[in-house]
């Protein structure tokens, strides 16, 4: 046992205002430098950072959280009254609920998995990710996976852009050959139609009062502007009209719609109003062929999604502690198999030596009668191994972190003293943890205490 | 017809159906659609033999009774179902069709088929003609559950109640397009069943136009959905032309069941034999 445990320290949306959360905030170059810096650090074996807009994590597999607290303190002097620390189970509890979207502003967002997966990649590449981080992100990853495929909690619709989208799909499949058209500049009007170009619309018009305003948009949006005066004709080229600007009354009359849709034959037409008060007259939505929403409509999918996701995080919250549960006890039992691997190298390596020096004094024994004498030895370490390795493998299956600990007491097996130097290699380390039917011949100095072993 | 065979090709719709059906309230487990499809072509297979052994034993008399265009519609249904699964994908389909389908079939499993006396050189004449109108039919048939589809999806989209049903169907336009083509299809081969069967009037009556009342209706039926296929190419789409594909089919059936319900009134559906006998008796 390395007596090593995860720490986290960190800060999110819940704890501290943005004005905090982006003086510590971290990317490229510089989140690679603070890793270094982290695992360069004493007793600091393993580290990574999560660095979004919504949250600054640092973890570390280390002795104490000292050097992670340091992160925050030396970049944001005030950071440190909206920390948050946690350490062992809870903090691996914390990662995979980050992961799985259960702690975001949104939860069931799809975005932070994928940014935990890049912080990872970035550990990675700067070599503080080893065995110990790897095994847990992954685990992380799969957890947030099972709960996205397993609950409904990455179902629904979040935003209200994403609605329109949704909405516009259902009625028209995709956007190939037909006209979205933007009236108004209200951002979030911009916004919609640039994530309803996404289906692949033909073309975008723009319609506003204020031509320079209109041409400006027009040029973000990647559309044509196109005069106020239009406004009527425009009614029957586009297909998706949406509208929010911060008129007063109704920039969109039943009368207008109803005249479009007769110059458009009855094609279908999607109004979307983003404005408050109301640009498009609601009476337009009871003309056969017309679908018309307003923010309210929008704003009701989104509420709904949140309900329905807030139920769905109560199933994956039980998920989470199923696989912290796990990765426990397979941390407990990778725990216990080195000692199980060095208990048995070491009574082999006496049984070997002893084996040698009764062959010395029995020179006129043949082939066959050396191989008898070191069948025997090695059979008596096995006969006398063979149940204390049962027994210890069931206390690692089961979670027993005692045994294994009393069995290196007992038999004197050192624990590997803390890297001086650099971080572990992540194979070699995994290798490690993993051997235990295959004890290598290394020579071991048998009955003294062991020198730290060169990894 | 072996009727035993035909329950078992009943039996393997119904658990299609039932996969379908299953799909439709579980659209997260795109297996069972999956499952759908290979049982219904399973299905299909096994129904085709069952109208092989009844075209073996009867020479195919039982087809021309409204039981047996039934098991015919249903099977070239199942057919025109399977293509459509080829060339669209929508899995969802299957939940309306094949109910439909099985609420058609299931009565033509209970009893044994009448076998009326058609003439053999009838059904050679007519054999075409026949399964032409019931593939009509049969698309007529798809086209009502798409009809239905879209109008359950247009009031969730209109209506915005974005529930299950929002979810599990697909966009407006790709309903409303599917309808377009099947009625198109189904008025195409329609239309060439009408010719064959004129020219079979001819023939076998002696005169192409005879007032019979499936003639009437027949072409009744036809003016309707000629008139669908010529309002799309005015304009009409979405909710009217759903709306004008239902009553189309509702019309449909309506007079088959019309028809059946004054034997003897149409020289069609199980009547050639009395007829053709009487005139062949002059």
């Amino acid at each position: 046992m390395s007596g090593r445990e995860l720490f986290l320290v960190g800060l999110s949306h819940r704890s501290a205002p943005i004005e905090v959360r982006e003086r510590v905030a971290l990317t490229g170059d510089a989140l690679k430098g603070a890793l270094q810096e982290l695992v360069g650090r004493e007793g600091v074996a393993e580290a990574l950072v999560i660095s979004t807009c919504n949250r600054v994590e640092v973890l570390v597999h280390a002795r104490a959280d000292g050097p992670a607290r340091d992160f925050f303190t030396t970049r944001a002097a005030d950071a440190s009254s909206h920390l948050y620390a946690k350490q062992g189970k809870e903090a691996v509890r914390h990662l995979f609920r980050v992961a799985a979207s259960l702690d975001s502003m949104v939860v069931g967002e799809q975005q932070i998995l994928g940014q935990v997966k890049e912080a990872y990649g970035v550990a990675c590449a700067a070599g503080s990710a080893g065995a110990y981080l790897s095994r847990l992100c992954n685990r992380a990853f799969a957890t947030a996976k099972r709960i996205r495929t397993h609950t409904d909690i990455g179902r629904g619709i979040t935003s209200l852009s994403q609605v329109a989208v949704e909405l516009v799909e259902k009625i028209f499949g995709d956007l190939a050959g037909r006209a979205i058209l933007l009236v108004g500049a209200g951002k979030m009007g911009a916004l919609s139609a640039k994530a309803l170009a996404g289906l692949g619309a033909d073309r975008i018009l723009v319609a506003n009062r204020s031509a320079d305003r209109g041409m400006e948009l027009a040029a973000q949006v990647g559309g044509a502007f196109r005069g106020w005066d239009e406004l009527s004709r425009l009614l029957v080229e586009a297909d998706v009209v949406i509208v929010s600007t911060g008129a007063d009354r109704h920039v969109i009359t039943r009368e207008m719609v109803q005249t479009a849709m007769r110059a458009r034959r009855q094609r279908s037409m999607c109004l979307i109003d983003l404005s408050v008060p109301r640009n498009i007259d609601p009476a337009c939505a009871a003309l056969p062929d017309v679908f018309a929403y307003d923010v309210d409509d929008l704003e009701k999918v989104v509420a709904s999604t949140r309900e329905a996701r807030q139920d769905e995080a109560v199933r994956a919250e039980s998920m989470v502690e199923v696989e912290v549960d796990a990765f426990a006890r397979d941390g407990q039992t990778r725990a216990a198999l080195p000692v199980l691997g060095k208990l048995r190298k070491q009574a082999e390596q006496i049984a070997r030596c002893e084996a040698e020096r009764t062959l010395v004094h029995l020179a006129g024994l043949d082939e066959r009668g050396r191989r008898s004498v070191q069948a025997m030895a090695q059979a008596i370490v096995n006969k006398l191994l063979h149940a204390p390795t049962a027994r210890l493998k069931k206390a690692a299956a089961a979670g027993d972190g005692e045994l294994p600990a009393a069995v290196a007491e007992l038999f004197g097996i050192e624990d590997e003293p803390p890297s001086a130097a650099g971080q572990p290699e992540p194979a070699e380390a995994t290798a490690a943890a993993a051997q235990i039917d295959e004890p290598q011949a290394a020579p071991l100095t048998s009955g003294a205490a062991s020198p730290p072993v060169p990894r | 017809m072996s009727i035993g065979i035909l329950r078992a090709a009943a039996a393997l719709y119904a658990v299609s159906a039932a996969f379908y059906v299953a799909y439709f309230s579980r659209p997260r487990h795109p297996r069972l659609a999956v499952a759908g499809v290979w049982v219904l072509a399973a299905a299909f297979a096994v129904h085709a033999i069952a109208i092989g052994a009844g075209c073996r034993e009867f020479g195919g008399r039982e087809f021309f009774t409204l039981r047996g265009g039934v098991v015919l519609a249903a099977w070239l249904g199942a057919g025109a179902y399977l293509v459509l699964h080829k060339l669209y994908r929508v899995p969802s389909l299957g939940a309306f069709v094949l109910p439909l389908l099985l609420v058609a079939l299931i009565p033509t499993t209970i009893f044994d088929p009448a076998h009326p006396d058609v003439p053999p050189e009838l059904i050679k004449n007519a054999a075409f003609h026949v399964t032409a109108a019931i593939l009509a039919v049969a698309l007529f048939a798809i086209a009502f559950g798409v009809a239905l589809m879209y109008l359950l999806q247009e009031r969730e989209v209109k209506g915005k109640r974005f529930g299950a049903l929002f979810s599990r169907l697909p966009s407006l336009d790709k309903l409303d397009r599917l309808n377009q083509r099947l009625v198109r299809a189904g008025f195409a081969v329609f239309t060439v069943a009408l010719i064959a069967g004129t020219f079979n009037a001819a023939v076998v009556w002696k005169s192409p136009w005879s007032w019979d009342p499936q003639q009437i209706i027949s072409v009744l039926i036809w003016g309707l959905y000629g008139a669908m296929v010529q309002l799309r190419h005015r304009g009409w789409h979405g909710r009217r032309y759903a709306v004008l594909t239902l009553v189309g089919f509702v019309v449909l059936a309506g007079a088959m069941a019309a028809l059946q319900a004054f034997p003897g009134a149409t020289r069609h559906a199980g009547n050639y034999g009395v007829v053709v006998d009487a005139g062949g008796a002059q």
